[in-house]
């Protein structure tokens, strides 16, 4: 067995014993670094105390963490959010061969014998009835984070995820017709787009880059928070936007693969 | 409010909002449109970084975004702190992006306006990455650079080299990134601070282990993008797949970030508790000289042009390791004048090794041989363009110069010996294509050695009847002119001066970020650019070049025994090059072992 490898590839043998050799070591030293670290709990630090005590007080949210996601360290979040953004690009850079001409693959003409099944019924029933429940909640994910733990970049996905759903309830053809790409691309940079100018917005009122500009409203309830529910929606739409889009991709290249063959 | 004060985050902001604005056209924005905006706001940012580094000349500018500022002396938010260094190496990032996208204006296959959007995030990310104050930021700079670099590596995606160089450099890339990641929560758990200052403050005096891992976790990664030996493997595999333009960030200014990323990181949060001189030193001193040897070896070794270029890349940032790792104002002035004379001569180099791409359709030296007679205007500005990386006046005059002064001073003869011997053979590697395409000088050699990598370079443009299009020869004069600017400008030299005086002041660093200090750093006074590295490294050089290609006409017996001899030398080092990602893994793991063992054992 281990001889066919060999056979295949022949650096496999030596790969293996460097990684080793260079591995133990160094899993070691950061196991040996980390046993420093103070115990779970134990530890206090000093910005997190600071964080905890005034995000309540000052940005009258109930969820700390959206208000350092989306408030104290906002400028964090529009450089992940753009992250994404440029992933998505780079994927859709690299399958845009599908768009032009379909991939040609002689072993899938063999495959055709062996198609996949339809979708049961069940399964059919069950991703339809999901569906709603799975929009709703991402929805109610992305618009509470001020309140409720969650914000724009965990219902943005749950959000992504009743699309996927469409797909397996569904079929492919079907579910391309519902997500036109452009319209997807639109959706997406409207995300990312909304972030920036919120950002800039500040700037123009004389204040900081992503600085607090709406009145705080009531705690406790769904407008308080000031621009921070207005800039998880935006990184909400990015990134349902950026999600829909990569499983749009792969299913176009899916598509165009099997039409390629046929 | 004085216009300094609303700046600091338009480098990064605008570029980002732009790249928002094109995806939102997708592939249905004009072509021309997309180049005149992408353009635009790529100078935009250059004249923005330009003014901050005038701004920050004598006072580095703290910036606290969302207005959160330091409370009860703890900062809150995250602050950009603009310092001379960072606005210089912003601001070449700027410059040479602009180079790149006007360059880039007769690409035919551009899916709208996608790969413009790709370039601005990439400049951004550039430039939040030179500016930033605090820890988890600049890891956040650094995966948007990285991501970015990704996508435009894998940008001819249709063939399947480029998509396995887009791997090789996506994967060993990341797993330097994780190490930031690393470092950060364990220097999070100790302190619980991400500003580099407050860390700076509350990491204490005494080493620990805990102390050390976290610095070489942070080290690792940026080691990795600094292609520094054993962690270089990528290197090549991306130059050579990427398109000539985007190879043009990658070596101008991406690879330099790494070196930079040490040095800020180290200035920031280390200088107190881990001095350079301490140990860490001889450590970088050593990774370095390897690194430029190896990368020149491996440089001369090379036929594809951007290949070549792409070693020549690493081996002189093993140069820039070892000027930080000189630990003196003057060595990271030397360092600062080294990485940005290299970003604009190299940049210069692969807009030539693009316009080859372009008038002869490969970039094979030994297949283009006597093949680009007709083209001398872009042979000029290849030989030119080569002639820097041994120190001529737009390359590193002032960088070799002053980093040789100084380790003559400190009696490291070994490293002036290292710096001379890169710069000669990586300048003669160049000149010897350049020579070999535009004058058809040397012998034909059907099969000389090729050592290791992914082959294979379709063209990039569409054929242009007989002249080559203006803004592609304009764009690598720019970078020339610039680049003797950088070199000879007194007024420069003075901002380099600045640049290193603020990164050498931990304390004063401190001070400004939290307690609002107006401390002015000590500049060291810089000598200017000694005429001795101006012409003899390059005539060296020449002469190289020029023997390698007139060694057809040695004694048949002299060849046949240099080549046995050369043979032992080459086959394992084409085996070490394979192109294998598993093999890169395998080194980075191998090479970070190496590094933590020695940092671990340095502070027992």
């Amino acid at each position: 067995m281990s001889d066919d490898r060999d056979e295949l590839d022949p650096g496999a043998r030596g790969r293996t014993i460097l990684f080793f050799i260079g591995g133990v070591p160094l899993i070691g030293l950061l196991a040996a670094a980390m046993v420093q670290l103070p115990r779970s709990g134990a530890g206090h630090s000093l910005y997190g105390d600071l964080l905890v005590g005034a995000a309540v007080r000052e940005r009258h949210v109930t969820d700390v963490v959206t208000a350092i996601n989306f408030d104290y360290r906002g400028f964090d979040t529009l450089g992940e959010e753009l992250i994404l953004f440029a992933s998505v690009m780079g994927v859709l850079l690299i399958l845009r061969k599908s768009d032009e001409q379909p991939a040609c693959d002689d072993r899938e003409d063999e495959r055709q014998t062996r198609r996949a099944p339809p979708t049961s019924e069940a399964v059919r029933a069950l991703g339809l009835g999901m569906i709603g429940v799975t929009l709703t909640f991402g929805l109610y994910i992305i618009t509470h984070g001020q309140l409720t733990p969650g914000g724009g970049f965990q219902g943005g996905v749950i959000v992504a995820t009743a699309w996927v759903l469409l797909y397996l309830a569904g079929d492919a053809r079907a579910y391309e017709r519902a997500t036109p790409k452009p319209v997807v691309e639109a959706f997406e940079a409207v995300g990312a787009l909304a972030y920036a100018l919120l950002g800039f917005a500040g700037l123009l009122a004389g204040l900081s880059f992503l600085a607090n500009l709406l009145p705080l409203g009531p705690i406790a309830t769904a407008h308080s928070g000031g621009t921070i529910a207005l800039l998880s929606v935006a990184t909400g739409r990015e990134v349902a936007g950026g999600f829909v889009l990569l499983v749009t991709s792969f299913v176009e290249e899916a598509l165009a693969e099997r039409a390629g063959s046929s | 409010m004085s216009f300094s004060a609303i700046l600091p985050p338009i480098p990064v902001a605008l570029p980002l909002l732009t790249a928002a604005l094109l995806g939102f056209g997708g592939k249905h924005t004009p072509r021309r449109l997309a180049d005149a905006i992408a353009i635009a706001v790529a100078t935009l940012v250059t004249c923005a970084t330009i003014y901050l580094a005038i701004e920050a000349a004598h006072h580095p500018i703290v910036y606290w975004f969302g207005g959160w500022k330091l409370r009860s002396g703890v900062p809150l938010g995250i602050a950009f702190v603009v310092d001379e260094a960072g606005a210089i190496l912003a601001s070449t990032g700027g410059l040479l992006t602009t180079l790149a996208l006007l360059f880039s204006l007769h690409y035919f296959d551009s899916v709208g306006a996608l790969f413009h959007a790709l370039m601005l995030i990439f400049l951004a990310g550039v430039c939040g990455f030179c500016l930033t104050g605090d820890l988890f930021n600049l890891f956040v700079w650094f995966e948007l650079m990285s991501a970015a670099a990704f996508g435009l590596c894998a940008y001819k995606a249709e063939e399947p080299a480029p998509l396995q160089g887009a791997i090789n450099f996506a994967v060993t890339n990341t797993i330097g990134a994780f190490f930031i990641v690393v470092g950060l929560a364990l220097l999070y758990g100790r302190t619980g601070a991400l500003n580099l200052a407050e860390l700076g403050r509350a990491i204490g005096p005494t080493p620990d282990l805990l102390v050390v891992i976290a610095f070489f976790s942070l080290t690792l990664a940026f080691l990795v993008k600094g292609a520094i030996v054993p962690f270089h493997f990528w290197l090549a595999d991306a130059h050579a797949v990427a398109p000539t333009p985007v190879c043009v960030l990658f070596s101008g200014i991406m690879v330099e970030l790494g070196i930079f990323g040490i040095v800020r990181v180290h200035s920031a949060i280390f200088a107190g508790v881990l001095p350079v001189p301490g140990g860490l030193r001889d450590v970088f001193l050593v990774a370095g000289g390897i690194t430029a040897v190896l990368g020149a070896v491996m440089a001369f070794a090379q036929r594809h042009l951007k290949r070549l270029l792409a070693y020549s890349t690493a081996s002189h940032m093993g140069i820039a390791l070892s000027a930080w790792a000189l630990a003196s104002p003057k060595g990271l002035a030397g360092g600062i004048a080294y990485l940005v004379g290299h970003g604009l001569t190299k940049a210069a180099l692969f807009l030539s090794a693009g316009l080859v791409l372009h008038t002869l359709r490969d970039v094979d030296e030994i297949k283009l041989r006597g093949r680009g007679r007709s083209h001398p205007l872009v042979g000029a500005i290849l030989a030119l363009a080569a002639l820097g990386l041994a120190g001529a006046p737009w390359g590193t005059l002032l960088g070799d110069s002053l980093l040789d002064d100084l380790a003559m001073k400190q009696h490291l003869h070994g490293f002036v010996i290292i710096s001379w011997f890169a710069g000669i053979v990586t300048a003669a590697a160049a000149l010897r294509a350049a020579g070999r395409i535009f004058l058809g000088f040397g012998a034909r050699e059907p099969e000389a050695p090729d050592v290791g990598g992914i082959e294979g370079e379709a063209p990039e443009t569409a054929p242009s009847p007989r002249r080559v299009p203006v803004p592609m020869l304009l764009a690598p004069i720019a970078a020339l002119i610039c680049g003797t600017l950088w070199n000879l400008w007194p007024p420069l030299r003075q901002s380099i001066a600045n640049a290193a005086g603020q990164l050498a002041d931990h304390a004063g660093y401190l001070a400004r970020v939290l307690r609002g200090a107006q401390a002015e750093s000590i500049a060291p006074h810089l000598a200017p650019p000694s005429w001795v590295h101006a012409v003899i490294p390059p005539l060296a050089a020449l002469a190289l070049a020029f023997l390698t290609l007139a060694r057809s006409r040695l004694p048949f017996a002299m060849r046949r025994r240099a080549a046995g001899k050369l043979n032992i030398f080459w086959r394992p080092l084409r085996r070490l090059h394979s192109g294998h990602v598993g093999d890169q893994v395998a080194w980075l793991t191998f090479g970070a072992a190496l590094f933590a063992v020695a940092f671990a054992l340095l502070y027992r």
